[in-house]
């Protein structure tokens, strides 16, 4: 009945045995056994996914949220160190950090993390003008800003740059943006907060 | 042919021509979409390495191209070659013509009118929000009705054969036609709002293995056995060599079969999918490997002692390269379904990549072989030229590795900058942008690959074209066979193969063998309502976010954004807590997504002042330098339209949301209200414009807002109670 198939059917010796009497448009089948490396791995296969399975579901094997909480609880304890350890405002490592190019620095850390909502010069856009002597949160002093910067603020889009940035950054960035201080550029945002005189 | 049995004489001849016409259209259209789709591939890919390809046009972005792309993929451009293979094969192995030509035609015609439809409504942003069934209700009735119609016109083929047994190809035809159906209608369950909108019937969790066990064996019964089906008619007929192995061919079919569809739940490992379903879906994975696996060796076995045609035959060669894509497709898949690897790879770039293994290596290669052997045949002619196909296979095969390589490097660099945390427990990378910035140069390679694959297309149909054009018009041909009779039922045969005499037995024991891992898996999360365990504090969206959130799903932001922190240190530490199941129970559909092109939203609520979302809706790299997503200008001065929004929300009153009637009444103007609060805070912060209250983004960044923020007011102990129950 095959259309196309003039040719003889290219079965060779040592496997005409196997050669089934079915045949479809031509197409006939062989009836070699399962290969024994297939039936092996199939079955190794099946094992482990019972036991996969029984193990995790019946044995009390550890759920993914029993392991994430076990391996939580230890990131959590380093950072509760790591936030006793840093959050509080250092004069003595922020005067030497000013001294040691701070400035300079602080300029590169502002320009890539904190220009895109207080933009250029800090006259402020999505977060509040740094130029003017009106303050949302901070009182204009090192410390009160780097309580702001490190631990951020929810409530005002503010991120905690604590866990962000590098310690010595954040002082860099705090010198920088003492240079903006009454700058009051021109075009910058509306005051917001509390005047703070000095 | 000497080696043929033919039936004793005692039968009655008949003579009977084959319905070849209606195969040479199908192909016509698979070469048509095939160019559409992996145009639409290319641009897309593109949009990735540089956002400007985006063209700042709203129907041009990736969030809309990109479902496209994957419908003209898997439905157009391998709907239609399968269509063609199968209509050519199933009467030559009944020796039976086509039940009916109308039903042919119609078949054909509602096919194509289904992927017009589809290409007009998608880049309108007209989409339900689900991965590879994104189209709306009044197309997906479409897709049943013509799918019913292929059906009978495939059954009723059967029913008039000539040849009492049904051959292994024809098993995996029968697994594809039953289980489509099924797949299709189930997951397309919605309730419609107006005439190209509606809401699907499941939600969060529930709408997510429904839409997972739809995407999954929408490539294990539409992109996988129909073309291993293919692969049992066309290799065998290619090389005039027997298959090797019927007893393989039994074993691995079924197993394929009753297996594949337990697999869906590996696309939502570490998600809040009950953990049960989701090793589930793992080990059912696993002990798919070498099922999968068997259909490879039955083909690659069939081509002993005749390799050599590897290198002369066209046909030959894009076959067996087509199995050997498939055997590392189907090793690799299994390998992500393993929960520790899918902790790397899942959101990555490394899914795309393994994808593209399995839609390029094997349906692409797998078309182009069973094309090379057809088209000389169907147009009475001689291949055009052999030296083209080889080059065009040059062309495929380096644009695939180019693919493959550049999306593992992409996808294991990203996932472990996600994931690098120092002894201080902060993430090394805590800018998202930074681990994007890292490999964008891999989505160079990527388009540059996906742009060879593109030419090695085009390649073929040149090669295509001038072979049928040189073809010669030759009359119909009559063949002659018996007429079914007892004569032909083989008394002593076995089990299996008393079975496949009879055909409609067999359709019946394939779908039972689909319908235990579908019903096992998913009529518990049917009555899920159970065992998610209520949060008091999580509350529906207002209709303002309810609006915003049909905003998000229209430009397609799921395709880049996921909406579900994993239970991992670093995304916690990244995102905020874990996603519970009970923060989704009023998802209609679920937003969690597949992929972290962007970073994930789930937490995103208030996280950035609304005129951070203003300034990054307008021009993302005003708030994020080196952002690789695209403008969305079109938001600020497209207005919102209230007209439906009430329907909306007694839609959902429908599907179980609690909206009182004074919700649903005072819908527009409380979305008025609450769009004029934002608008008033954005104008005071900045030089907005106070017509900014009637548009788009107001809605959108309502809705953005309010992410994550009931659930993260919820006690700690509340919400672990919740996310530990089963």
């Amino acid at each position: 009945m095959s259309e196309h198939n003039n040719e003889k059917l290219d079965v060779k010796e040592d496997e005409i045995h196997l050669l089934l009497d079915h045949s479809y448009d031509g197409i006939q089948e062989l009836n070699h056994p399962l290969p024994s490396w297939w039936n092996a791995t199939f079955y190794i296969c099946c094992a482990f996914a019972l036991g996969y399975f029984v193990y995790y579901q019946f044995m009390n094997g550890p759920s993914l949220n029993d392991e994430f909480k076990k391996d939580y609880k230890v990131v959590l304890a380093a950072k509760e160190e790591f936030r006793k350890a840093n959050s509080v405002f250092n004069q003595e490592f922020y005067d030497k950090t000013v001294s040691k190019d701070g400035v300079n620095n602080g300029k590169v850390v502002y320009e890539i993390n904190c220009m895109p909502c207080h933009m250029e010069g800090g006259r402020g856009d999505v977060g509040p003008n740094l130029t003017d002597n009106y303050w949302l949160l901070a009182k204009g002093t090192p410390p009160t800003i780097h309580k702001v910067v490190f631990g951020g603020s929810e409530e005002n889009g503010m991120p905690a740059w604590g866990e962000i940035l590098k310690p010595e950054e954040i002082y860099q960035v705090i010198s920088y943006v003492m240079t903006f201080k009454n700058t009051f550029v021109v075009g910058g945002k509306e005051p917001q907060g509390e005047k703070v005189d000095e | 042919m000497s080696s043929q049995v033919e039936s004793p004489p005692v039968g009655k001849r008949e003579s009977f021509s084959y319905d070849d016409n209606i195969v040479k259209l199908f192909v016509i259209a698979t070469l048509i979409w095939g160019v559409v789709a992996l145009l639409l591939g290319v641009t897309i890919a593109f949009q990735l390495a540089d956002w400007r390809v985006n063209l700042g046009l709203p129907w041009t972005t990736f969030g809309r191209l990109r479902p496209l792309h994957t419908n003209a993929a898997i439905f157009a451009f391998c709907g239609n070659a399968i269509f063609a293979g199968i209509y050519y094969s199933h009467q030559r192995l009944l020796k039976a013509r086509l039940f009916n030509d109308v039903l042919s035609q119609i078949h054909f015609w509602g096919w194509q009118l289904i992927i017009v439809s589809a290409a007009i409504t998608l880049p309108f942003g007209i989409t339900t929000g689900k991965e590879y069934a994104e189209l709306e209700w009044p197309i997906d009735i479409a897709i049943t009705l013509i799918w019913v119609v292929f059906a009978v016109n495939f059954f009723g083929t059967i029913v008039r054969r000539r040849e009492r047994h049904i051959y292994v190809a024809i098993w995996f035809y029968i697994a594809t036609i039953i289980t489509v159906a099924v797949l299709h209608i189930v997951n397309s369950l919605e309730i419609p709002v107006s005439f190209l909108k509606s809401y699907s019937l499941y939600a969060g969790v529930q709408d997510a293995l429904v839409q997972w066990w739809y995407g999954h064996n929408a490539v294990a019964f539409f992109l996988t056995t129909p073309f291993l089906g293919l692969m049992y008619y066309f290799i065998p007929k290619a090389v005039n060599r027997p298959v090797y192995s019927y007893r393989l061919s039994i074993i691995h079919f079924w197993s394929l079969v009753f297996i594949y569809i337990w697999a869906g739940p590996h696309h939502l490992l570490y998600s809040t999918l009950p953990e049960w379903a989701q090793t589930l879906g793992m080990v059912f994975s696993v002990m798919l490997w070498m099922p999968s696996w068997g259909g490879m060796i039955n083909g690659l076995m069939t081509l002993r002692g005749v390799w050599d045609k590897v290198r002369t035959e066209p046909s030959v060669r894009f076959m067996a390269t087509a199995l050997t894509f498939y055997g590392m497709a189907t090793f690799e898949g299994p390998l992500l379904s393993i929960k520790s690897v899918n902790a790397i790879a899942h959101f990555t770039d490394w899914i795309p990549g393994h994808v593209h293994a399995g839609t390029i290596g094997w349906n692409y290669m797998l078309i182009s072989g069973v094309l090379f052997y057809l088209v000389p045949k169907l147009w009475n002619s001689e291949l055009y030229s052999k030296k083209l196909a080889h080059t065009q296979f040059w062309f495929a095969t380096i644009g695939l590795i180019l693919y493959i390589v550049s999306m593992w490097v992409a996808g294991i660099t990203q996932s472990l900058m996600w994931s690098a945390m120092d002894d201080a427990g902060n993430l090394i990378y805590p800018n998202f942008i930074e681990t994007v910035i890292k490999i964008v140069p891999m989505y160079w390679v990527r388009a540059i690959g996906g742009t060879f694959v593109l030419i090695s297309f085009v390649i073929m149909i040149i090669n295509l074209y001038k072979t049928a054009k040189a073809g010669k018009k030759t009359a119909e041909k009559i063949y002659e066979a018996n007429a079914l009779d007892d004569s032909s039922i083989e008394h002593n045969a076995s089990a299996h193969r008393k079975l496949e005499g009879w055909p409609m037995i067999f359709a019946v024991l394939s779908l039972i063998a689909i319908l235990v891992g579908s019903g096992i898996e998913i009529i518990p999360s049917l009555v899920a309502d159970k065992y998610i365990l209520k949060i008091e504090a999580i509350k529906p969206y207002t209709s303002l976010e309810l609006y915003g959130r049909d905003v998000y799903i229209k430009e397609g932001c799921y395709l880049c954004h996921s909406q579900t922190v994993r239970p991992m240190s670093h995304e916690v530490v990244r995102y905020g807590k874990p996603s519970n199941a009970a923060e989704f129970v009023y998802d209609h559909p679920f937003q969690w997504g597949s992929k972290r092109t962007g970073p994930d939203l789930a937490r995103v609520g208030g996280k950035y002042p609304n005129m951070w979302h203003y300034r990054h809706f307008l021009d993302p790299r005003q708030v994020t330098q080196g952002s690789i997503m695209p403008r969305y200008t079109w938001l600020f001065e497209n207005k919102i339209d209230y007209s439906d929004l009430s329907k909306k929300l007694q839609v959902m009153k429908q599907l179980g949301v609690p909206y009182s009637d004074e919700e649903i009444l005072n819908a527009v103007e409380n979305a008025k209200g609450q769009a004029q609060g934002i608008a008033d805070e954005l104008v005071e912060n900045g030089k907005v414009p106070e017509k900014i209250v009637q548009m788009d983004v107001v809605a959108l960044i309502a809705y953005i807002q309010r992410l994550g923020v009931d659930y993260s007011a919820v006690e700690e102990e509340e919400s672990d109670e919740a996310a530990s129950v089963k």
